[in-house]
């Protein structure tokens, strides 16, 4: 069912890195409501605040002012902690680097935010996903006998695998060929839409922006531009 | 779902097998809690075979000893209602073969003895007594006097054919330290041979076998009831060798001590070991938060992982514990009153354990709660900087972790105020050892930059981010430090017993010299000896019965433990009397009493027993004296100076008190000049002549002849103590070097974590200098050049520390010369850099093989 509010309202959203003198201006007063099962596009050049704003968006980091309800949570007023206890289950992250867990399997990668959410047949639920992304024969192979877009498919199987209603993606394509980036791109949009979660993608990549509904470019922290396609 | 299960199914999943990572920890845990385990299993085994062999080492199940006398008719028939018993006694005598003489340890039992166990000789015969003029010897006697069976040998006036040599006494170390080999005579032997005419120092045994199923504590309590005044030193089988077994329990008490510092410096490697481990997995910690897992989940995830860790290497450290005691056992020997073998102690594996589990949770508590608090982001984004240490949250566990160290040390251990200090001093040492990495480091980033540019790379690996100076200034400053204290006190101490004592002890102790012979005696010595300097004081032995204020003595039986400082509350004491005070001795509080005093009788008392039992002037003491009750009112109390090596009484008593009692007297002689004064003492006669000093064959002439004139004293010779203590001091020496090199090994260990942690940033600083033409020798020359200037630092510490410490053992502590041999002391330490800079560059040299270009790009 889907909330009559919006997954994501921020408003007057600031962060500002370091303290003192070298303190850095990261985020300049973000306004953005994002409703639910949008597909949305962050834009912008190195340092404009994309990764940023995704941190803050998605509770790894916590804002230095402003407002922040995600999913209806007010994110700007929870700690570290109840940000991750937030994040499980309903919040899924692809990271450009991947970041597999180096240690375990595919499977066991899969496995493990199911198991932090507490949520039951964790193993048969991330076999099924990673069977979904075309991995089920690889389910007990570590990352570094993965190939690139593989991994990235583990990644993205252990971002849906918790059924989250919010998907942040973060230059998914940037360490892959075209390709590959492409397909893989396919495939989060595919299990994006199956879901029907809401997808925010950050990207230099105008023609994977123009994959989404919206588009927004930052520049400098600040939204320089929002259009919905 | 349980958060506990959850991380553990994570911790499990993430853990290598092999654990990767870990292995430092492991290492290290590895090698303190087995070095604990190993001593903790040594004493254990050693105290339970004592426990366990009691009745063997006894003789029996109860023994009664009483000093100058035998036991009256109705003490025996005490005895003899309760159970088999076995009569003797045991006295210092000199035995004489043609022109040879020895001092012995003369052993008189009865027909019943041995109640217990096989007594045999050489040649594997089990035998009893020797019938009547025949006397089995110890292997030393019978060196010493050149006999063989058959011969024969004289003790006092009797002469008696050696009927065999013994091979297997079973009550030996049941009967103590002795000052010469034994021989085992007939019982009646020593009264027919004039040596236990009143007043001579010999001590009656009894043995008590009891039924079976007899209670020896309850016999032993109800013998003391009976005759309280007695003077009875009773001793059940639970109790067999009190000497051994304090002196075991000590040595293992300070060995764990020992263990326990290098535990602790294996904690710094722990630390540095957990450290590097999470600063490996960052990534790992980054991802799980993304993927919700909050700061309690990832101090859960890690905690087990590191548990699981220091359990393994706490169990490999006990199992090689366990295994190596009996390798111990046979190194340390002659050291150890039984041999141990391979034994299973739970409680003090348990013990070990313990202190490994909480070692790891003081040093692994900071970075691993520091790991906790990094947000995901920060994580992600500061790979290059190392974790911060959170010492603020680490507080309460690190706190908890050591308060109960300090508390399962002090619980398990009788010298409890030893281990306060101990542990006191070693946190102290290792806080200033902190502060000397600190202060290194901070001096190294201040330095004037030296021209030559590897030297100026070696400068800066010192006091670089993340250069781990600091760590390794503590945990091989520690290990070398005591290195060098151990050596320089076992040097100094050993020196002090080869050169000093002797000039200052006397040559010969000899007791048993009759009374009324006192003046003759003297001329015996200066006939052969004219410049011996001789000293006479009446000797009498007897038990503090009571002490303290007249109307509230307290009963010594009454009570229920005697403390460390009023040891001579334990069994009997020698006993003198005199006119003076003796000579070295100061009286602190009250008077000295009057020559020919005749009233109240009077004692003066060691002011430090005064103090260890809070006894003023005017309070009572009762002493029993050949089974009389005495009571005495304390005059003055007096300091001893016991380094004066002649003879001390705690009790020095007014003539009229006690000098009515049979008694002989007891003679020094020293036959060497005496440049310290060391005729200081109670002397009732003394005699000097002009310095001369007789040679070897003088000495020994001097022997014969004393022998011959007295044949009922005794001569003890200091020279042979004096290497017996030698001895002992060197094996004692050996066990705790050996337990202090596990902190050298535990110091290596961090040496190697530290260049394990900093090899992605040596790799990629060795890669770039080859980048820019640096060769793989001059690659070698920076280690080498960096190595050596950490080496020599540490070994400015650990001489300064190290020679400090010991300085304070020797001379403020045992009021010894300090003299070191430096040779050895620095040869101790050179061998320890030796191992530090090898280890270091063998850990170092993989890192110089690295290729530029493939190491470009994996970096």
């Amino acid at each position: 069912m889907t909330s009559p509010l919006p997954a994501i309202a921020a408003h007057n959203l600031t962060l500002s890195l370091g303290s003192g003198d070298s303190a850095v201006e990261v985020l300049r007063g973000i306004d953005l409501k994002v409703p639910h099962g949008q597909t949305l596009a962050l834009l912008g050049p190195s340092g404009s605040g994309k990764s940023s704003l995704m941190a803050v968006l998605s509770g790894l980091e916590r804002a230095s002012g402003g407002s922040l309800q995600v999913a209806g949570e007010d994110f700007a007023a929870m700690s570290e902690d109840a940000l991750a206890a937030a994040r499980r289950g309903r919040i899924g992250v692809v990271l450009q680097a991947f970041h597999l867990l180096p240690t375990m399997t595919a499977l066991e990668n899969v496995m493990t935010p199911l198991e932090l959410a507490g949520m039951p047949d964790a193993k048969a639920r991330a076999a099924a996903e990673l069977a979904a992304v075309g991995l089920g024969a690889r389910l007990g192979h570590y990352p570094a006998q993965l190939s690139g877009g593989e991994q990235q498919r583990v990644a993205i199987a252990r971002a849906l695998a918790p059924k989250p209603a919010l998907v942040f993606a973060d230059e998914p394509t940037g360490n892959l060929d075209a390709a590959t980036g492409s397909s893989v791109m396919d495939l989060l949009f595919a299990r994006r839409a199956e879901a029907g979660a809401t997808l925010i993608v950050i990207t230099h990549d105008p023609a994977l922006a123009a994959r989404c509904e919206r588009v927004v470019t930052l520049a400098d922290g600040r939204i320089a531009s929002d259009a919905t396609i | 779902m349980n958060p506990w299960r959850t991380a553990w199914t994570i911790a499990r999943r993430d853990l290598s097998a092999r654990f990767k990572g870990l292995r430092l920890l492991l290492v290290c845990l590895f090698l303190g809690v087995g070095a604990l385990a190993a001593i903790g299993t040594l004493t254990g085994a050693i105290e339970r075979e004592l426990a366990s062999r009691g009745r063997t080492i006894l003789g029996g199940d109860v023994e009664v000893a009483v000093w100058q006398r035998g036991a009256s008719a109705s003490e025996q028939a005490a005895f003899a209602a309760t159970g088999k018993v076995s009569g003797g006694m045991r006295l210092q005598a000199m035995a004489r073969a043609g022109d040879l003489a020895a001092p012995i340890e003369l052993k008189a039992v009865d027909a019943a003895w041995p109640l217990v166990g096989q007594f045999k000789l050489a040649g594997g015969r089990s035998i009893g007594a020797p019938p009547a003029g025949t006397a089995w010897l110890a292997e030393g006697a019978a060196q010493r006097l050149e006999v063989k069976p058959g011969d024969t040998v004289t003790i006092g006036s009797q002469t008696l054919r050696v009927g065999g040599i013994i091979a297997n006494e079973p009550d030996r170390l049941g009967e103590g330290f002795t000052l010469g080999p034994v021989v085992i005579v007939a019982a009646d032997m020593p009264a027919r041979a004039g040596l236990t005419a009143p007043g001579a120092m010999y001590r009656s045994k009894y043995r008590i076998a009891l039924p079976p199923g007899g209670d020896a504590q309850a016999l032993a309590a109800k013998l003391k009831a009976r005759f309280p005044s007695s003077g009875f030193e009773l001793r059940t089988r639970d109790n067999a060798s009190p000497g051994a077994e304090r002196f075991v329990s000590r040595m293992g008490d300070f060995l764990v001590l020992v263990g326990l510092a290098a535990l602790a410096i294996a904690g710094i490697g722990i630390g540095g070991g957990v450290s590097s481990y999470l600063e490996a997995r960052r990534g790992s910690v980054a991802t799980l938060k993304v993927l919700g897992a909050t700061s309690g989940d990832i101090a859960r995830i890690y905690l087990l992982q590191i548990g699981a860790a220091a359990l393994l290497g706490s169990a490999l450290g006990l199992v090689a514990g366990v295994l190596v005691t009996p390798l111990l056992g046979a190194a340390l020997g002659d050291l150890l009153p039984v041999s141990p073998g391979l034994v299973f102690d739970p409680a003090a594996l348990a013990k070990a354990a313990l202190y490994g589990l909480l070692i790891a949770l003081i040093f692994a508590a900071p970075p691993l709660l520091s790991a906790r608090r990094f947000p995901a982001m920060a994580l992600l984004r500061a790979r290059v900087s190392p974790l911060a240490q959170n010492w603020r949250d680490a507080v309460v566990p690190a706190g908890l972790g050591l308060l109960a160290i300090a508390a399962l040390a002090l619980l398990t251990t009788k010298a409890k105020l030893i281990t306060a200090w101990f542990l006191g001093g070693t946190l102290a040492l290792l806080l200033l050892l902190g502060a000397l990495g600190w202060l290194i480091r901070w001096l190294a980033a201040r330095w004037p930059r030296p021209k030559a540019p590897l030297l100026r790379i070696a400068l800066a690996n010192l006091h670089r981010p993340g250069a781990q100076t600091g760590a390794l200034v503590t945990a091989l400053g520690f290990g070398l430090a005591a290195f060098v204290t151990l050596a320089a006190i076992q040097t100094s101490l050993d020196a002090n017993i080869a050169a000093r004592v002797p000039q200052r002890a006397p040559d010969y102790f000899v007791l048993d010299v009759p009374k009324a012979r006192g003046a003759e005696f003297v001329a015996a010595v200066i006939k052969v000896a004219p410049a011996a300097k001789v000293r006479l004081v009446p000797a009498l032995r007897g038990a503090i019965l009571a002490y303290g204020p007249q109307n509230a003595m307290i009963r010594v039986a009454d009570l229920k433990e005697i403390p460390e400082e009023a040891w001579p509350l334990r069994g009997e004491r020698g006993l003198t009397y005199s006119d003076d005070v003796p000579e070295g001795n100061v009286v602190t509080s009250g008077q000295w009493w009057p020559h020919n005093y005749a009233g109240e009788p009077l004692v003066s008392i060691d002011e430090k027993l005064a103090a260890a039992l809070n006894l003023k002037l005017g309070d009572q003491l009762t002493i029993g004296l050949l089974g009389v009750e005495r009571t005495a009112r304390i005059a003055s109390l007096r300091r001893i100076d016991w380094d004066s090596m002649g003879f001390n009484y705690v009790l020095v008593f007014s003539p009229n008190a006690i000098e009515d009692a049979p008694h002989n007297l007891a003679a020094t002689i020293s036959v060497t000049p005496l440049p310290f004064g060391a005729e200081a003492g109670g002397g009732s006669v003394s005699a000097t002549s002009s310095p001369q000093t007789p040679d070897a064959s003088g000495r020994g002439e001097l022997l014969r002849s004393l022998v011959r004139a007295f044949p009922a004293s005794s001569v003890i010779e200091v020279g042979g103590v004096l290497t017996q203590a030698r001895d002992l001091l060197r094996q004692v020496s050996l066990a705790i070097l050996s337990a202090a090199s596990v902190t050298v090994l535990a110091g290596i260990a961090v040496l190697l974590g530290a260049i394990a942690a900093a090899r992605a940033a040596r790799t990629y600083d060795n890669v770039i200098l080859r980048v820019l033409g640096a060769s793989r020798r001059q690659l070698l020359v920076l280690q080498l050049a960096e190595y050596a200037l950490l080496a020599v630092l540490l070994a400015g510490v650990a001489l300064a520390l190290g020679s400090g410490i010991a300085w304070l053992v020797v001379v403020q502590l045992f009021a010894f010369e300090w003299l070191p041999a430096w040779p050895a002391v620095l040869g101790v330490l050179g061998l320890g850099l030796a191992l530090v800079i090898g280890f270091a560059l063998a850990a170092s040299l993989p890192l110089l093989r690295a290729k530029p270009a493939q190491a470009l790009r994996e970096l």
